[in-house]
């Protein structure tokens, strides 16, 4: 019962994270008993001081140290044993650090309203442990009129986004668990305020195409205290698709074909009383890049799941 | 179960097809009918030339020559054996070649318009035009550079075209569609004589220009080039010898063009630390303030500090477009504007937002001079002017905007004021402050003298270009970066420094 917050962290984790890869999927192994529900705040801070111009790592006295906070809302329910929905709704503050060459003024609103399912196909356990496999869906899309095109501030990338996402996990009866996964990540485009931009040649056009993504995951995880805690190392990566480099000395733009490669650790705590109560942490580093930020986040939440209806028969 | 799941897939598929959406890359616009064609053009006064029959031509073979008869031959079989890619060039490149060229400067000033960041070291190197490749490379296609590259470009495809009308209705040899009925016109025929060839023109002095402006392009621009000028012999409307007299009239205006270029005090413009000094330091003594660069690293030098003493097109004397003095930070004025730019910071609207960015035109962009071509193009299509119409537009529009911004120039290092970042406590931005003092907004200056000219132009649209020109000089107030004395007094310099240009237009033959 406890460790089906899980999923919702996990989800939250992809949310929050790195304005770059914001609403991934569901990324967990678990479902919820049909008729609860699951609600979460949690706040990000996020933090970098170089970033990936093209393939270069630089720094960039004009920015100096991007900062970025997010507060998060969401809540996920079960809609039968089998089947999660999520909804999800992030407040956003970017700035730098000053001082700074640029003396911009950082960026702050509602960024992406995020719904999803999840749907278990497969649910077998053997001798050693037990096997799941689930396919998920998200949407999102912008619930603000924040500006895309004003990078590094820009709450979000200002596209509606579509993704799917395969998981398979594998949990050993010693409380060991193995995940892995992969999704496509579809997004759309966004409009920019200008008639005009340069993506390698004129675009006469205020829309932007916002390149679609591949993703995957990988994750090693411990259950302690019998099943009190939790531990996960997890490593994550996202490919554009299609996209143009950040141009020398230049901002980004939505157009980019951002690449990433991330390290994390991750915890969750839940306690016997009151019950459903729960806290998570996680902190996570980009490691590896292309036009992305050499973010480094620290993540904190708070959970509560309870029923919300007594599921007859 | 099973058509349920199909229908749903369908449904996902066929709402992700329908948000596909085209993005404009280019000019939409195909070949039209022009409004007129000119026939007195060659009598009008050229702006490098004294007339259009300053560059020499010689006189073509007749239609029924052998010589002739033979090229007409070739014509035809490279009509028969054109390539669907061929094809696609052909309608590309329309019978107004003018705005095709215009829009790859403009790509070409948004590929180039890249400050140099700063070395491991924090030192800052400046491009070179003696070594292009770089690093960094050169140019910087800044505003000030743009509107030059721009208004050569412009002026000297304007006198070629003088020089091939000229030439057109001497010689009045027709283009080939009319002459043999076996050669279809892919465009709208419109019984311009063809010889020399208005096209050719065209892409030679575009080639000659941009690749005097842009070095490191040189292959492009000849690959442009070719293909335009295959181009013109596979829609029907020039023989080789038509396109031979046109390239000559291309090489020779953009070879004078270009001997005025070296010589216009541009290579001075981005002058040494030790005279960007001394001008911070006269402006600092008569005014009692100086303008800083707040960049990490500190850059040296400001953007072409002698951008002011550049060559003029219509303006005899810089300074006698000068504006009156600016508020002395501290005073009564002054502090009231600081007031304004603090409202407009605490208080960000979307409208003032989208003003901001709208004519922001920053950095990896086509800067401001390149957004009033960008806009200049849209009304010569709606007005569907002819080649030559459509070049003296341009030509008039970017003499005004380049003479607009040396007369800024001279003001901001001149004056050598601050902008607001540096004045007011903590404040912050939404557009980036650029590398030169505040007094008078460049933004402003061009916009307003891109308007007028558009105004003379178009009268009958001049509400909306004034409107536009206003709206582009108040968005840098609402961006933080610019005082509002600096947007309007800018705006009226702008349209002062245009007059000079359209007293010129006035009497260059075209109004009668």
């Amino acid at each position: 019962m406890k460790k089906n917050l899980r999923q919702l962290i996990l989800l939250v984790g992809g949310l929050g994270m790195s304005y770059l890869s914001l609403a991934q999927t569901p990324t967990d192994g678990l479902l919820m008993p049909k008729g609860d529900i699951c609600f979460l705040i949690g706040y990000e801070y996020g933090q970098f001081d170089h970033y990936w111009e093209g393939e270069t790592l630089r720094k960039n006295g004009t920015i100096a140290k991007v900062q970025r906070r997010t507060v998060l809302a969401m809540a996920a329910y079960g809609i039968t044993d089998k089947l999660d929905a999520y909804i999800g709704l992030p407040y956003v503050s970017t700035n730098s650090t000053t001082p700074n060459g640029g003396k911009f003024a950082g960026a702050s609103g509602i960024q992406d309203l995020t719904l999803g399912l999840k749907y278990r196909a497969l649910n077998s356990k053997t001798e050693k442990g037990q096997w799941s496999v689930f396919g998920s869906l998200v949407f999102s899309t912008p619930a603000s009129n924040y500006l895309s095109d004003y990078q590094p501030y820009s709450l979000g990338i200002g596209a509606p986004q579509l993704a799917w996402r395969a998981l398979a996990e594998y949990e050993f009866n010693s409380g060991l668990y193995l995940r892995g996964s992969g999704g496509y990540t579809w997004k759309g485009y966004t409009q920019a305020e200008r008639e005009y931009y340069y993506n390698e040649g004129n675009y006469f056009t205020s829309w932007m195409d916002v390149p679609s993504a591949w993703t995957y995951e990988a994750v090693v995880g411990h259950w302690f205290f019998s099943k009190g805690l939790r531990v996960e190392l997890s490593y994550n990566s996202s490919r554009s698709t299609s996209g143009d480099d950040i141009r020398a000395y230049n901002a980004p733009q939505p157009t980019n074909k951002v690449d990433m490669d991330r390290v994390g650790v991750f915890a969750q705590y839940f306690f016997k009383k009151p019950k459903g109560l729960g806290v998570v942490a996680s902190f996570s580093q980009v490691i590896h890049g292309r036009n992305a930020p050499e973010m480094a986040a620290f993540n904190a939440g708070v959970t509560y799941q309870f029923g919300l209806f007594k599921p007859k028969n | 179960m099973k058509s349920y799941k199909l229908s749903i897939i369908v449904v996902v598929i066929s709402v992700l097809v329908s948000c596909n959406k085209d993005l404009n890359t280019e000019l939409t616009y195909e070949s039209y009918e022009f409004a007129g064609i000119d026939e007195d053009a060659g009598d009008w006064n050229p702006i490098l030339l004294a007339s259009g029959s300053d560059i020499s031509v010689d006189a073509p073979a007749a239609t029924n020559s052998a010589e002739y008869q033979a090229e007409l031959s070739e014509v035809k079989s490279k009509i028969a054996s054109m390539t669907p890619d061929q094809k696609k060039k052909v309608d590309f490149w329309t019978n107004n070649s003018v705005l095709r060229w215009n829009e790859i400067a403009l790509g070409l000033i948004a590929k180039y318009n890249l400050i140099p960041g700063p070395n491991e070291d924090e030192s800052y190197t400046l491009p070179d035009p003696s070594n292009p490749a770089g690093p960094p490379p050169f140019p910087f296609a800044h505003p000030p550079y743009a509107s030059r590259a721009l208004a050569y470009l412009s002026v000297a495809q304007f006198d070629g075209l003088i020089a091939a009308w000229h030439y057109k209705f001497e010689f009045n040899r027709p283009a080939p569609y009319l002459v043999d009925s076996e050669i279809p016109n892919t465009y709208v025929s419109n019984g311009l004589p063809s010889y020399p060839s208005e096209g050719a023109v065209l892409a030679t002095t575009a080639r000659k220009i941009l690749t005097a402006m842009f070095p490191l392009e040189a292959e492009y621009l000849s690959k442009l080039e070719q293909e335009h000028l295959e181009s013109l012999i596979l829609a029907g409307e020039n023989v080789p010898s038509d396109l031979e007299a046109g390239i000559k009239i291309g090489e020779e205006i953009a070879t004078i063009a270009l001997s005025r270029a070296a010589n216009d005090g541009m290579k001075n413009a981005q002058a040494p630390k030790a005279v960007s000094d001394s001008l911070r330091a006269a402006a600092f003594e008569r005014f009692g303030w100086q303008w800083e660069n707040l960049e990490s690293p500190v850059r040296p030098v400001g953007l072409t500090p002698l951008f002011g003493k550049v060559k003029m097109w219509n303006v005899p004397n810089v300074e006698a477009t000068r504006p009156e003095i600016p508020p002395a930070p501290g005073s009564e004025i002054f502090q009231k504007d600081i007031k304004i730019l603090e409202d407009y910071a605490d208080n960000v609207t979307n409208e003032r937002r989208r003003i901001a960015n709208y004519w922001q035109d920053g950095l990896g962009t086509y800067t401001p001079p390149g957004h009033w071509n960008d806009i200049a193009g849209e009304y010569i299509l709606k007005y569907k002017m002819n080649v030559i119409r459509t070049a003296r537009t341009f030509a008039y529009m970017n003499m005004a905007i380049m003479d607009g911004g040396v007369s800024c120039w001279d003001a901001k290092y001149y004056y050598y004021y601050p902008r607001p970042i540096q004045m007011i406590k903590d404040f912050e931005t939404i557009a980036g402050t650029p590398n030169f003092p505040s007094y008078t907004s460049g933004h402003s200056v061009f916009s307003a003298a891109a308007a007028s000219v558009l105004t003379y132009i178009f009268p009958q649209e001049g509400e909306i270009f004034n409107e536009w020109a206003e709206e582009a000089a108040i968005s840098r107030v609402y961006g933080g970066i610019h005082w509002t004395f600096d947007a309007t007094v800018g705006t009226t310099q702008g349209r002062n420094v245009a007059e000079y240009t359209i007293n010129a237009a006035k009497i260059d033959g075209a109004d009668n």
